[in-house]
């Protein structure tokens, strides 16, 4: 997939950012609204897609080791990545441009929430909050959506354990 | 073809570019209700009253709750609350292999299963890396489009259905569209074995070729429901009280509905000429022509005239594509012994996206990167335009009575089992 180059450009020369072929930019939390309201009113990015929260467990790092045949392995701490996708719809050229952007968010720190830029991130980040725990700082109503206001933990999250039993189901 | 005069002749409408998307002048709205309004702040001496309904109310399209604040008769305030029907399917697809994972979509969007197969399976072709041969690529398409005609018939049948029979009396354009419903189920019967829930579409192709003289018995059951569109048409387009409830009921903003992400016919109706069949070809459609029906009028008629157009084109589509279908494999991988013989390459996260009766049925999935689980998805969303469907209820419906909320509601067609998952 190729990112249209525009958005590219922005990204790059304003944010410094750098391009991640198969995902697009990682954006850190501090640059996310600046960026995300750029995309929108110079670029045209209109239309929400969607925005996805991914859990990773923390990963030790393990030092290579070349008599038990051991590759290294770097480590990374709990966190979520928070995957952002957009549209441009200019129907007069039928163009359908998709961009999208990715924020790494650590388990216990906030991402500011693009509710305010985008109307329709709103219940997306409410999902994502209710079933990865991802915190969207400023949102305006961010409750639980989907599970029982009373549920414990968050069910998306790999730590979760599916295999036992779980209030009021026990 | 016979058609009644249109209320919303298109020649007279005055066109805007709002952020390179042309639209209708006349749908703009300056200023929107708040969504999170205090309703302490609603004029103190108004006796309101606050209203649960659902989830159980058979108009509201499953178990949707609706928390509404009235003034009397006309609504002051909606709040949706979702999640009756959550079963976790997104946890369950990091659970089961890439394979297995078909047939439980296929209760998400329960009136159109064949769309949610094909959105997910190209999102793990395009993981996977696999190909689909040219032959599965027509007999998707020609399946989505006979399930997009499915799906629209279920909803015209409802629709009159949400307006207390206004149409014909009773219940009687139910009965006609679930007449023509019935003939769609029995050609997949044919094809897949079974009448719902089909598990016909793999990662890389389909499970079920088409079985000899199945493409003529469709095409002939294509013309007969040709018919019978224009028979909808003479009964419902020129209803005087068809028109009295959904002219100017429920009018959307399309800036609004773009910021929302709306997508599908509910965009189309207010004039946003956008369909990804067209603008984002996949399966066969980049070897097809496709006619995008939009109305500038933005209200429930609209909606209701792009849903009858989009009927007659996916009637068009199909039945040219059963005229050549290619010969060849229907699957380009091995047929499957084990569920964990496909496997994703990388775990990076995947976007891919469809055209359903709905609008933008997304699919985003992430591999896995340990060897041993490589045949499992580590995350695997579905963006589902439901979802963003329901949200417009707190935009659109304050200001309206009870009996447009629930108009209004069956006008956007939401799927209850794909908004909760």
């Amino acid at each position: 997939m190729s990112w249209p180059t525009d958005a590219a450009t922005l990204c790059q020369d304003r944010f410094g950012l750098e391009i991640c072929e198969a995902e697009g930019p990682l954006v850190s939390a501090d640059q996310a609204l600046a960026l995300a309201t750029a995309l929108k009113d110079e670029l045209d990015f209109r239309f929400f897609v969607h925005v996805v929260s991914v859990h990773y467990p923390e990963v030790e790092a393990i030092a290579a080791d070349e008599e038990k045949g051991i590759d290294a392995i770097i480590g990374t701490p709990d966190h979520t990545m928070v995957h952002y996708r957009l549209r441009r719809l200019a129907n007069p050229n039928r163009s359908t441009d998709t961009f999208a952007f990715r924020i790494k968010v650590p388990t216990g720190e906030s991402t500011p929430s693009l509710s305010g830029v985008w109307l329709g991130a709103d219940w997306q980040e409410r999902e994502q909050y209710d079933l990865v725990g991802t915190v969207f700082s400023g949102h305006p109503d961010l409750r639980r959506i989907m599970m029982p206001e009373d549920w414990p933990g968050h069910p998306l999250r790999r730590d979760y354990a599916i295999d036992t039993s779980h209030f009021p189901w026990r | 073809m016979s058609l009644h005069a249109t209320p919303h002749p298109k020649d007279t409408v005055k066109w805007t570019t709002v952020g390179g998307v042309r639209v209708p002048v006349h749908l703009l709205i300056p200023n929107l209700p708040d969504p999170f309004m205090d309703i302490e702040d609603y004029e103190p001496d108004a006796d309101l009253m606050v209203l649960n309904m659902g989830p159980q109310h058979p108009s509201t399209h499953g178990v949707l709750r609706v928390k509404l604040v009235l003034d009397g008769e006309v609504c002051v305030k909606v709040t949706p609350y979702l999640g009756y029907l959550h079963r976790g399917v997104e946890k369950l697809c990091e659970k089961l292999s890439y394979v297995q994972i078909t047939p439980i979509v296929d209760k998400n969007d329960y009136v159109s299963p064949m769309m949610n197969e094909l959105a997910i399976n190209m999102a793990f072709e395009k993981l996977i890396g696999a190909e689909v041969p040219r032959r599965a690529r027509y007999i998707r398409t020609i399946c989505a489009e006979i399930q997009r005609l499915g799906s629209h018939l279920l909803w015209l049948g409802t629709f009159g259905l949400d307006m207390g029979g206004a149409i014909g009396g009773g219940g009687s354009i139910f009965m006609h569209t679930f007449r023509e419903r019935e003939l769609l189920l029995d050609l997949f019967e044919d094809l897949t074995g079974c009448r719902f829930h089909y598990n016909t579409h793999t990662v890389g192709g389909n499970r079920h070729d088409i079985p000899a003289g199945w493409a003529a018995k469709a095409t002939q059951v294509l013309a007969v429901i040709s018919k019978r569109c224009i028979e909808y048409e003479d009964f419902v387009r020129g209803n005087k009280v068809f028109q009295a409830r959904t002219v100017g009921v429920g009018i959307i903003d399309p800036v609004l509905a773009i910021d929302l992400g709306i997508s599908g016919p509910v965009l189309r109706a207010s004039g946003v000429d956008v369909d990804l069949r067209r603008d984002q070809p996949y399966a066969a459609y980049d070897e097809i022509a496709v006619n995008v029906a939009t109305d500038p009028g933005g209200d429930c008629f609209s909606r209701y005239v792009v849903r009858v157009d989009e009927m007659r084109e996916s009637i068009r589509i199909a039945t040219e594509l059963l005229a050549g279908v290619p010969e060849g494999p229907i699957c380009s991988l091995k047929p499957v012994k084990l569920p964990g013989a496909v496997k994703a390459k990388h775990g990076q996260g995947v976007y891919s996206s469809i055209e359903s009766p709905r609008g933008e049925l997304g699919t985003f999935v992430v591999g896995n990167t340990v060897r041993r689980q490589s045949a499992i998805p580590y995350r695997c969303k579905i963006r589902s335009p439901s979802m963003h469907l329901l949200q417009l209820l707190p935009y659109i419906c304050p200001g309206n009575n009870i009996s447009d909320i629930i108009v209004t509601l069956g006008s956007l067609d939401p799927i209850m089992g794909e908004v909760d998952r």
